[in-house]
């Protein structure tokens, strides 16, 4: 009889501490659901529709937005400005992430240093752009002026102005912005994997770069593989620098997506057109998405 | 033997010398950024740019906060981001402990929906959200911004909250379940307190993301007097007549607050990050 209560009463117990769990993960849940699973299928929906910047009634149109982006010329080139940007960008912050990493993996006492090298991973964007827009300055600023001195650049001209290089500075400021994620990530990695592989190869007479390409090389694999998804995703998607920096210019070399997005919704009132196009560079990468969201999951827990 | 520190010596020659570059080229921006906010005009317009300031002056920091529309920018953004802090911690404290200790139905799809929303960049929210808070009436408040940082800061921070809480050993739990003790008893005087340094530098890592923040906020904020700093700022570059050494004032007085808040918590963060973000 005691017994039965006292299970009773364990069973209550259990059923009051599950309902904490539950209650807890609500707010959470609500939040995610109200501003963000929401708002991407209302974006979807506006995709379909003739919506405008100011007004809050819109008709619907069908596939009239996605015709209308898959003739127009320019889409195509904004495509190719994108796929440029984030293919150099995340080869560029992986390599450089992963030399860094290397660099410093053997040592003792570099913490200091990696706090250093961490800094950019928070620098605002913002202040970033405007150090980038004064040292390529045509008329003052240094990088011009080195590159003028080194033969590469016209005498008081800006790499801003002119398409080819100023795609190449904006990619350059991104990786020096991104690389401290990938070396953060990279430099976890390496210190996962065990001394005594390396210890085994050594005696067995293994040069440094053997031991490098047989042995850490693929245990860096996976850790790449996941990284170079998610990097694409933000870095195909990223916004804030090429606006501020160049702001698509000069003559829409370096306009890519996201800018066609802002400029669609935001300059030309567009909201259902600008719509559809992100709802096609949000097709493209949900594969990423999904492909990261499995892997990460099924990894960790 | 003189062979071997010969080459010991020569490889960490080499290894000096790489940082020593590394450290240059990412330094560059910041010093450059420092060294010109601190140049008079007319060394600041002087070629070939001379690299330190010879009389250095203090001129553009003075002038930038004697306008009252600097003061309010940072006023607002600091608002902004201490509460997307405050909002984003207290939400994402309780879901990562759930996620953390808890096993029920959907839990594994929760968690699928918040890494999907971590990958997702605000860009993609850019529009359905100023139409949401436009509806709402809440672009014209600092609350319309908030929830815009909330969006991709609430994921963030749940994903880097659950190894802490998944570090505390179950034991001590477990002594305080056999006791039938309340479970928010149990959470909030055994568990939070162990967990405040991965809270507090989760928060501060928040803060960061939405102090940096500019896409949402330029967009979500319509009125002048509230707009954010990074709002501010990027005013000043599109603006015609460019006083450099003003921006360059700005722009440290922006980036260093940051920089010196993520120095204080980067070991946890590092921590965090390194447990939770990325797994391969």
């Amino acid at each position: 009889m005691s017994n039965m209560s006292l299970t009773g009463k364990k069973r209550d117990y259990d059923t009051q501490r599950q309902l904490l769990g539950i209650i807890f993960i609500i707010p959470s849940v609500i939040f995610l659901l109200v501003f963000v699973v929401y708002p991407v299928c209302y974006n979807i929906i506006l995709s379909f529709t003739d919506a405008r910047l100011m007004k809050s009634d819109f008709s619907f149109i069908a596939f009239d937005n996605y015709k209308k982006l898959f003739q127009n010329i320019r889409f195509l080139k904004y495509v190719k400005n994108t796929l440029i940007w984030t293919v150099f960008s995340v080869v560029g912050q992986l390599a450089l992430g992963l030399a860094i990493a290397l660099l410093i993996n053997k040592r003792a006492n570099v913490t200091g240093l990696r706090s250093f090298l961490l800094v950019p991973y928070v620098v605002p964007a913002v202040a970033l752009a405007l150090v980038t827009k004064w040292v390529t300055n045509g008329d003052y600023g240094i990088v011009s002026w080195w590159l003028n001195w080194i033969g590469l650049l016209e005498y008081r001209q800006s790499p801003l102005a002119v398409p080819g290089s100023a795609m190449a500075v904006l990619i350059i400021v991104n990786i020096w912005r991104s690389y401290p994620f990938p070396m953060l990530i990279y430099w976890a990695t390496l210190k996962g994997i065990s001394h005594e592989i390396y210890d085994a190869a050594s005696v067995d007479g293994c040069s440094a770069f053997q031991m490098f390409w047989h042995i850490t090389l693929p245990h860096l694999k996976s850790t790449t593989t996941v990284l170079a998804i998610l990097r694409i995703v933000w870095t195909a998607t990223y916004f804030d620098l090429i606006w501020l920096i160049t702001g698509g210019g000069p003559a829409g070399s370096t306009t890519h997506l996201p800018i066609m997005i802002y400029q669609t919704s935001f300059g030309t009132f567009q909201t259902g057109y600008a719509s559809s196009i992100s709802v096609i560079l949000g097709l493209s990468l949900f594969v990423c998405i999904v492909f990261y969201v499995r892997k990460t999951i099924s990894n960790d827990r | 033997m003189r062979n071997n520190i010969i080459k010991h010596m020569g490889k960490n020659l080499w290894f000096y010398l790489l940082v020593l570059v590394t450290v240059c080229i990412v330094g560059f921006p910041l010093i450059w950024m420092v060294l010109s906010s601190l140049k008079p005009s007319v060394e600041l317009f002087k070629m070939p740019p001379k690299i330190l300031p010879k009389q250095p002056t203090l001129i553009w920091y003075q002038n930038t906060f004697k306008d009252s529309v600097v003061v309010r920018y940072f006023l607002n953004s600091f608002v902004v981001s201490s509460s997307t802090m405050i909002i984003d911690m207290i939400i994402a404290t309780l879901g990562a402990y759930s996620l953390a200790r808890f096993t029920y139905r959907g839990r594994r799809l929760i968690m699928m929906a918040i890494l999907s929303s971590y990958c997702l960049p605000p860009i993609m929210l850019m529009i359905p959200l100023y139409r949401i808070l436009a509806a709402l009436g809440l672009n014209s408040s600092y609350m319309g911004v908030i929830i815009g940082h909330t969006t991709f800061t609430l994921p963030f921070s749940v994903w880097l909250l659950i190894p802490f809480f998944q570090k505390i050993p179950k034991e001590m739990e477990e002594a305080a379940i056999m006791d039938g003790a309340p479970s928010f008893k149990i959470f909030s005087t055994i568990i939070l307190p162990l967990c405040i340094p991965g809270i507090l530098s989760t928060g501060i890592m928040v803060f960061i993301l939405s102090w940096n923040e500019y896409l949402l906020s330029s967009v979500l904020i319509i009125s002048d007097t509230m707009k954010t700093l990074t709002v501010g700022l990027a005013n000043y570059i599109s603006s015609t007549e460019i006083d450099w050494g003003a921006i360059m004032a700005l722009g440290t007085s922006t980036t260093i607050p940051i920089v010196l808040m993520f120095s204080a918590i980067q070991k946890h963060f590092v921590e965090g990050l390194t447990a939770g973000a990325v797994k391969g």
